[in-house]
Formats: C-alpha cells, sequence, structure tokens
C-alpha cells in the first residue's frame, strides 16, 4: 500500500494533559482522509505534530516512506507537505501574488519579480481551477477568496498532501462546496489530502476514509462507505446522541411577536428583507430555515434593533419594536442570541462575569445607584457555569479560554436568564460539539415549556427539525413558505431554499 | 482590597507581559539615550545622576518635579478616559491652552470671594477644554471621522487662538505677550513654603483613583470600558455606542482644560503665549505607558515630571544640554509604541481601535 504518510505511536503531552496517546494514522497516496472529532480531541494538536509546529513525546513519522525528524515546517514542506490553517495568515495590504510568495519571492537582479509573480500565480489559478486575480488586494477579499489564497501558497510550495484544518468553518455553504469540488480534483491529480473537521455532513459528503478520535486516542479508521452518520456520532461522542424530533406537548399561548410586510437594507445598501411577515406565540418554536445569506441576519437585527427596517411592523407584546434602540426592545422582553457570537455575542477579552453583566449593569442586584456589586455577579455567574454545565475554572476567567461552544453555553446562559419572554436565537450551535449541542437543544425545549415564545433561526436543517414546531423557509430576503415541524417535508424546504415555490411546481405539472 | 483599587481590572489581565514588555522598552530607551550622550563625550552615568539630584536631591527639587509632574498628571488622565473608551484624544494640548486661558480670563476679569473665584475660574476651564473637544467628538460620532487627526489639528487652532487673545483683546500693559496676572482671590493654595507647589497635585491624585473606580466599578465606566473594547457586542447589550462615545470625549476634554485651569490659577497666574511646553503630549505618552490606567498614570507621570525638573540642573552640572531629555523622551515614545505595535498585533479586526 502506498502511503503518503504514516504516523505510528504518536504521543504528546502538556504538563498533566495527554493531547495525543499512541496514535497511529496512516494516510494513502491519492485519497481524502478526514480526521474528526470534537472540540479537543487532539486533532489540531495531531496535524502540528505532523507539520513541524510541535515535537511528539513518543511515536515516529515517515513520508513517503521514510522515516524521518520533523523538526521545523521547513522540514514538512521540503517533503511535500502544506498546510492551511484555520486562521487564515495573510497580509491585508499585499496583492494576491505577493502573499503567496511572500518568504519565497520570485527575484531578479536582487529585486521582486512582480511580472513573475503575477504570472505564476495565474498559471497555479488555472491549473488547479482555483480563481483568483493576482492583483488584487487581499484587504476586503471575501474569506472564501482568502482561503483560496492559502491554498495556492501551499500549492506554490509544490506541496503533494494538502493538511486542512477545519476549512469550512469560516465558508458559506457555496464556498464549502467549490472547496470539495477542489479537494477532489486534487486527489484525482494523485494529491493526498488531510481534513480535519467536526463537521459530520461534510466528513460524509467529501472523504474516503474517516479517523474518528477521542479524547487524544483513535478509537476507529474506517472506508467512508462503512459509517454510518449515526455511527460516526457515536464513535466521536462516545455515546448515542439523538437528532430525533424532540417529544413535545402543544403550549401554545397568546401571540408574542407579530411582522407584517417588514422590509430592510443589508449593508451594501441592497434589500435584505422583502415584505416579511411572521408571528411567534408563546411556548412555539418557529423556525427559520434557508441557505446564510438570504435575510436570515438581517432579520435578526432588525429584531433586536441593531437595523434600521426600511418598511413595514413589529411588534412585541402588541408594542411596536422598529426604530426602537436596541436597550428598549430588550426591557420590552426580547432575548437575543446573535449569530455572530465572537463579535456580538461577547467581548473575548473580557472575564465571564463582565461578559453576563452586558445588558444588566443598571440592574438590581449586580448594581445599585450606578455601582457594580462584582461579588454579587461573581456569584450569578458561578450560578450560571454550574446550571448550563460550562466548563471554566471560574467566573473571572477570560472568554477567551473557552471552547466555542462554551462560548455560546455563556452568551445562552446571559439571555436566557435575562427574564425575557420572547427569544431570537440565531445560530445556537454553529461550530459547537455535538455533545454540546445536545445540552443546548435540551435548553431551548425547556425555554419553549417554559410558556417562552422562540424564533430559532438555523442553516441547519436537522436543527429544525429536532425542535421547531413550524418550520418558515426563507430565499433572498422572503418567506417562501411554511412547513410544520412534525411532518417536515424535506423535498419542499429544498425547493424553497432554492427560490422555488412548492405550488408553482404543482401547478405546472 | 487597596490592591484591587490600585490595579483595576485592565491591569490584571496580562499584567506580567504588559510590565516585562514595558521595562524592556524603558531599558532599550535608556540604553540608546547613554550611547547618544556619549556621542557629545559625556558619561551617561553623570548625565542620570545629576537628573537624578536635579528632580530628588532635595525638598526643594522634589517639590518642583512634582510641581512639573501636576500636569503631566491631570493631562495623563484625559488620556486615558478616552483611551478606556477605544479612542484617541491627542488635543489635550489644545484644551490644556484653553482652559488654561478661560481660568486666567475669570481670575483677572472678575472680582469674587476667594473660594468661590477658584471654582467659577475652574469651572470655566473644564467648560472651555470640553467645548473644545466637543467639535472633534460631533464628527467622530456623526460622520465617522479620525479623532486622532481633528483633535491633532484642534491644537493648533487652540494655540494660535489663545494666542490671538492674549495678544489683541487682553493683552497686559508693557512688553509681555500675556494677560494681566489673575487676582490673589483665584490662587489655588499652595502646599509648602517653599515652592509653588499646589493643591493642583491633590486634584491630580484624587481624579486618578475617582476615575480608576469608576471604570471599576460603575455601571457607566463598565459601558464605557465595553464601547471601548468590544462595540459590537456593548451595541448589542443595549449600550449606546454614540452617545457614550461623544460623552467619552467630552469628558476627555474637560479633564484636559482642567489642566490647564490648574496651571493657571496655581503656578503661572496669568495666561500667556507659549503656556504649556507639550504638557497635553507628555500626558498622553504617561497614560500609554501606563497602559491606560489612570493609577499607572500617576507614576509614569512621575517620571516625565522627574526628568523635566532634573533636566534643569543637568545644564548647570554637565556639558549635555537639557535637549537630551527630549531625546530620551522621543526614545522611550519610541520603544514604548514599538512595544504597543506588538501587542496589538494579534487583533485581526484590522479595526482601528486601541485595546487596552
Amino acid at each position: 500500500m502506498d502511503l503518503a504518510v504514516d504516523l505510528s505511536g504518536i504521543t504528546k503531552r502538556f504538563g498533566a494533559f495527554t493531547a495525543n496517546d499512541g496514535i497511529d494514522l496512516a494516510v494513502r497516496r491519492g485519497e481524502i482522509h478526514a480526521i474528526i472529532g470534537e472540540n479537543g480531541a487532539g486533532k489540531t494538536t495531531l496535524m502540528n505534530i505532523l507539520f513541524g509546529l510541535l515535537q511528539p513525546d513518543a511515536g515516529s513519522i515517515s513520508i513517503g516512506g521514510k522515516t524521518m525528524l520533523i523538526d521545523s515546517p521547513a522540514v514538512a514542506i521540503n517533503e511535500g507537505l502544506g498546510m492551511v490553517h484555520q486562521h487564515f495568515k495573510l497580509v491585508p495590504s499585499l496583492t494576491v501574488a505577493d502573499n503567496i510568495f511572500l518568504g519565497m519571492e520570485i527575484r531578479r537582479n536582487g529585486l521582486i519579480d512582480r511580472a513573475a509573480q503575477v504570472e505564476r500565480t495565474r498559471v497555479l489559478s488555472e491549473k488547479f481551477g482555483l480563481r483568483v486575480d493576482p492583483q488584487e488586494r487581499v484587504a476586503g477579499l471575501s474569506v472564501g477568496i482568502e482561503q483560496r489564497i492559502e491554498i495556492l501558497k501551499v500549492l506554490a510550495r509544490n506541496a503533494r498532501t494538502i493538511i486542512l484544518d477545519e476549512p469550512t468553518a469560516v465558508l458559506t455553504p457555496q464556498e464549502s462546496r467549490d472547496l470539495f469540488q477542489t479537494l477532489r480534483s486534487f486527489v484525482d491529480d494523485g494529491m493526498t489530502v488531510i481534513f480535519i473537521s467536526h463537521h459530520l455532513e461534510e466528513v460524509m459528503a467529501v472523504s474516503d476514509t474517516v479517523t474518528v478520535l477521542r479524547d487524544g486516542r483513535v478509537v476507529a479508521t474506517k472506508p467512508k462507505n462503512a459509517l454510518t452518520k449515526r455511527e460516526l456520532v457515536r464513535l466521536m461522542v462516545g455515546r448515542d446522541v439523538s437528532f430525533d424530533r424532540r417529544p413535545r406537548t402543544r403550549n401554545e399561548g397568546a401571540v408574542a411577536l407579530e411582522v407584517t410586510d417588514l422590509w430592510a437594507r443589508d449593508d451594501r445598501r441592497l434589500t435584505a428583507l422583502k415584505s416579511v411577515d411572521l408571528t411567534v406565540r408563546a411556548g412555539e418554536i418557529v423556525g427559520i430555515a434557508g441557505v446564510a445569506g438570504n435575510g436570515q441576519t438581517e432579520l435578526a437585527e432588525v429584531l433586536s434593533g441593531l437595523r434600521p427596517a426600511s418598511h413595514g411592523r413589529a411588534q412585541l407584546h402588541g408594542h411596536d419594536i422598529l426604530d426602537r434602540t436596541p436597550a428598549e426592545i430588550r426591557n420590552r422582553g426580547l432575548a437575543h442570541v446573535p449569530g455572530d457570537r465572537m463579535v456580538r455575542g461577547v467581548d473575548r477579552n473580557a472575564s465571564l462575569s463582565a461578559n453576563m453583566l452586558m445588558g444588566r449593569q443598571n440592574k438590581e442586584p449586580f448594581a445599585r445607584l450606578g455601582v457594580i456589586d462584582w461579588t454579587a455577579v461573581h456569584g450569578a455567574m458561578r450560578a450560571l457555569i454550574q446550571r448550563f454545565d460550562i466548563r471554566a475554572r471560574g467566573p473571572k476567567d477570560p472568554a477567551r479560554s473557552l471552547s466555542g461552544g462554551n462560548i455560546q453555553k455563556v452568551v445562552l446562559a446571559r439571555e436566557f436568564t435575562a427574564g425575557g419572554d420572547m427569544l431570537l436565537i440565531d445560530q445556537p450551535t454553529r461550530g459547537v460539539d455535538i455533545g454540546a449541542q445536545e445540552a443546548i437543544h435540551d435548553e431551548i425545549m425547556r425555554q419553549r415549556a417554559d410558556g417562552r415564545a422562540i424564533l430559532l433561526i438555523s442553516t441547519q436543517l436537522d436543527e429544525l427539525k429536532a425542535l421547531a414546531d413550524r418550520i418558515l423557509v426563507m430565499f433572498d430576503g422572503r418567506i417562501m413558505g411554511a412547513v410544520d415541524g412534525a411532518e417536515m417535508d424535506e423535498d419542499a424546504i429544498g425547493l424553497m431554499m432554492a427560490g422555488i415555490d412548492p405550488a408553482d411546481l404543482t401547478e405546472a405539472s | 482590597m487597596t490592591n484591587r483599587l490600585l490595579f483595576p481590572r485592565l491591569f490584571s489581565k496580562g499584567l506580567a507581559r504588559t510590565l516585562a514588555g514595558q521595562a524592556l522598552a524603558f531599558a532599550i530607551a535608556l540604553a540608546l539615550g547613554a550611547i547618544i550622550i556619549l556621542m557629545i563625550d559625556e558619561s551617561p552615568v553623570a548625565v542620570f545622576m545629576t537628573l537624578m539630584r536635579g528632580a530628588f536631591g532635595d525638598a526643594e527639587k522634589i517639590a518642583s518635579t512634582l510641581l512639573q509632574t501636576t500636569p503631566i498628571l491631570i493631562c495623563g488622565i484625559a488620556a486615558c478616559i478616552a483611551l478606556r473608551g477605544g479612542m484617541f484624544n491627542v488635543g489635550i494640548e489644545g484644551q490644556l491652552f484653553l482652559g488654561g486661558f478661560a481660568a486666567a480670563w475669570v481670575g483677572f476679569a472678575f472680582a469674587l470671594p476667594p473660594v468661590l473665584h477658584v471654582l467659577a475660574a475652574m469651572t470655566l476651564a473644564v467648560v472651555a477644554g470640553a467645548l473644545w473637544i466637543a467639535i472633534p467628538a460631533f464628527f467622530r460620532v456623526r460622520f465617522g471621522t479620525n479623532e486622532v487627526v481633528s483633535t491633532i489639528l484642534a491644537n493648533y487652532i487652540a494655540t494660535l487662538l489663545t494666542s490671538y487673545l492674549t495678544i489683541f483683546l487682553f493683552k497686559r500693559p508693557g512688553g509681555w505677550s500675556e494677560t494681566p496676572p489673575i487676582l490673589t482671590s483665584a490662587y489655588l493654595p499652595e502646599l509648602f513654603s517653599f515652592s509653588r507647589l499646589n493643591i493642583g497635585l491633590l486634584i491630580g491624585l484624587a481624579l486618578a483613583v475617582g476615575v480608576a473606580a469608576f471604570f471599576r466599578w460603575t455601571s457607566a465606566g463598565y459601558a464605557v470600558t465595553m464601547v471601548g473594547s468590544a462595540p459590537k457586542f456593548a451595541e448589542y447589550g443595549g449600550v449606546s455606542v454614540r452617545r457614550v462615545g461623544f460623552g467619552v470625549l467630552l469628558v476627555s476634554g474637560a479633564v484636559g482644560g482642567l489642566a490647564g485651569g490648574v496651571e493657571t490659577l496655581g503656578v503661572h497666574h496669568r495666561f500667556m503665549e507659549g503656556f504649556a511646553p507639550g504638557f497635553g503630549f507628555d500626558g498622553l505618552i504617561a497614560a500609554l505607558l501606563a497602559n491606560g490606567s489612570p493609577i499607572g498614570t500617576i507614576f509614569t507621570a512621575l517620571f516625565f515630571g522627574a526628568l523635566r525638573a532634573g533636566s534643569l540642573l543637568l545644564e548647570v552640572d554637565t556639558t549635555a544640554s537639557r535637549e537630551i531629555i527630549t531625546v530620551i523622551q522621543a526614545l522611550i515614545i519610541l520603544a514604548v509604541s514599538a512595544d504597543l505595535m506588538m501587542r496589538r498585533r494579534g487583533d485581526r479586526t484590522g479595526e482601528r481601535r486601541w485595546k487596552f
């Protein structure tokens, strides 16, 4: 068997913590090999060892059949390895070509030969079908294109085995599909791809072989075709996790949120919401499905007062909330879990307590006469850490020291305890571990049982299927139609997500 | 508890990293300064010893150091306030000039009972500083104008405007371009018989403690800190980013004006051209050096005050010019800003915000 990479017995300890525990990994040449596991399972550590960024405490690495010591990324690159990191490392003020050849500039007479760099970039870009404009500045390019540049950087260094660390975390579904196509064309060319992910769908969609890591150990290495999604989850989490629809009793109450003929523009001043109508009652979960970028974010922002509406009406418990400040809307009872939690949802550098205090810094018992009682704040945060099972040492930990899933729990804990009876939840489990997803879903169901009205925006149909009582599908700023959550018709939703009204189809046929 | 007051939250975060970085910046600046002193054939040791003696040699010299420290400290606090809100007030010099002039005007143009006179003059100084920054502040929150540029430019207007007022409207009879002296009822009480050191220093210290406590313990201080470190989060949480931003700049300018008032009523007892030799800029640097902490600014301001006071003896006792102080200061600024840039590197948002 022709192995591109063969790791055996790799062990890496950080103090008392064992990140990698005797890991064996054999990657065949010309395959897409996915490494899947929850956050903290040891995926990134393993790849950093392979790429020479970390040294293992035990074990051996062989590349292309020869066992070797990889003590720096330079050695790894020399052996034809290339790594595309999760966070891109591009210089925004330089052009695409300059970025690609940064550190290995093509020189003529001691000066950088820009024309040659541009030409080389163009050739690479055409050869691998990664469309970029070599002379464009990186600042202002979309993340999808930035990732293409990172991949081109690796290709320009003659990589034959490409490691991608969580490549889709920052991409839209469309960009992800493009990426998968590119990866497929790489292996058709005889290259090898190692693909790190904790996202089940994409692993099932793109990989040939799957290695599952849990707690620093390899739990299984199997061909993708021999695995089902359910099996994969059990391997990752170590127990069965249910994606089934949550059992529920009807407890619909009065109308909480009523939106009629709502219009709004996005940041580019284009119309993002087109005559949106919806109603959310107490004790029900209304889901909003749709491909990301079809107005969901704008809808959430308008309802929470962060974006002006251009036209229409939105009432929370009979009070108009358009053109109100975020503070006024909060005081009317809206709690908002934002889609972009790292920017909107938390201050990563502040403590958990300071993050929890947001929105209630003027309210008793946290403040009296404008003076904050930090003892009370820390106490309340400690209670939330308990109740929401947040993995943190204490309320004074900075938010950035937590994993994405735990940061999301901090946001949920704050918003669910803010006293609002209308919950606006945008992408509750994006980037969150499967185990933690289940806990978040439990909490959302508990809020429903408590009689809260919930508007749940998600790009993951599974999530809506499990939670929502009704699902509205958004496309291009419009609500295309509604589906009952209990008898969810995936075909109908799929059509509406693509902008086709199922009713039209029936008429046509 | 005392310790927490002295080092408010912003100081606890990465304290070691901050201190180490700044100590290194200092060491590099002093080493470069030593090289320059060697180049003019002086002994760096002699120069630094003379500086120390000039700054702390006896009670009188210590008082003179503290006298120089006072305006730098108050200006530094003005800078800290803006920095905590994520903004840069480079116009403190101008606010100081206008505050100084306003206080002088109240001082010589009105006759009021002693305490009331001081209060009236100080109030007008504060108002003048706040009004002066209101223009750049308005443009910042309304149109997103870069406040660094607009406050710097406002400095030139302030200096020239007060010059004009002094020379053409309020000039004292006689040769100097200065206003008439203020009445003794408007003098700030002095602390010792042997120095002009006055209660301005105590005002500065009280302000530092008060501002630190404000950021540490009040709801409003929390809101300002959040607007400074995570504006989108603050907006989402219901804090009005514009209103807070405007308010923060206004208060920062008001404190700048106060610094001018203290200089007029406590030291010069009049307003004249070249009223303050760069106190506003020194204050800003002192605040940056202290990483935006008002309590830390007490110490950095003292350092700059000592350099200024010590330089007087330098010309008497050594062949080095007192300008060497400016050189050392400039080196420190360079070294510290290099350290700041290194700290800002991790910020991927690309947004021009100063995080503390």
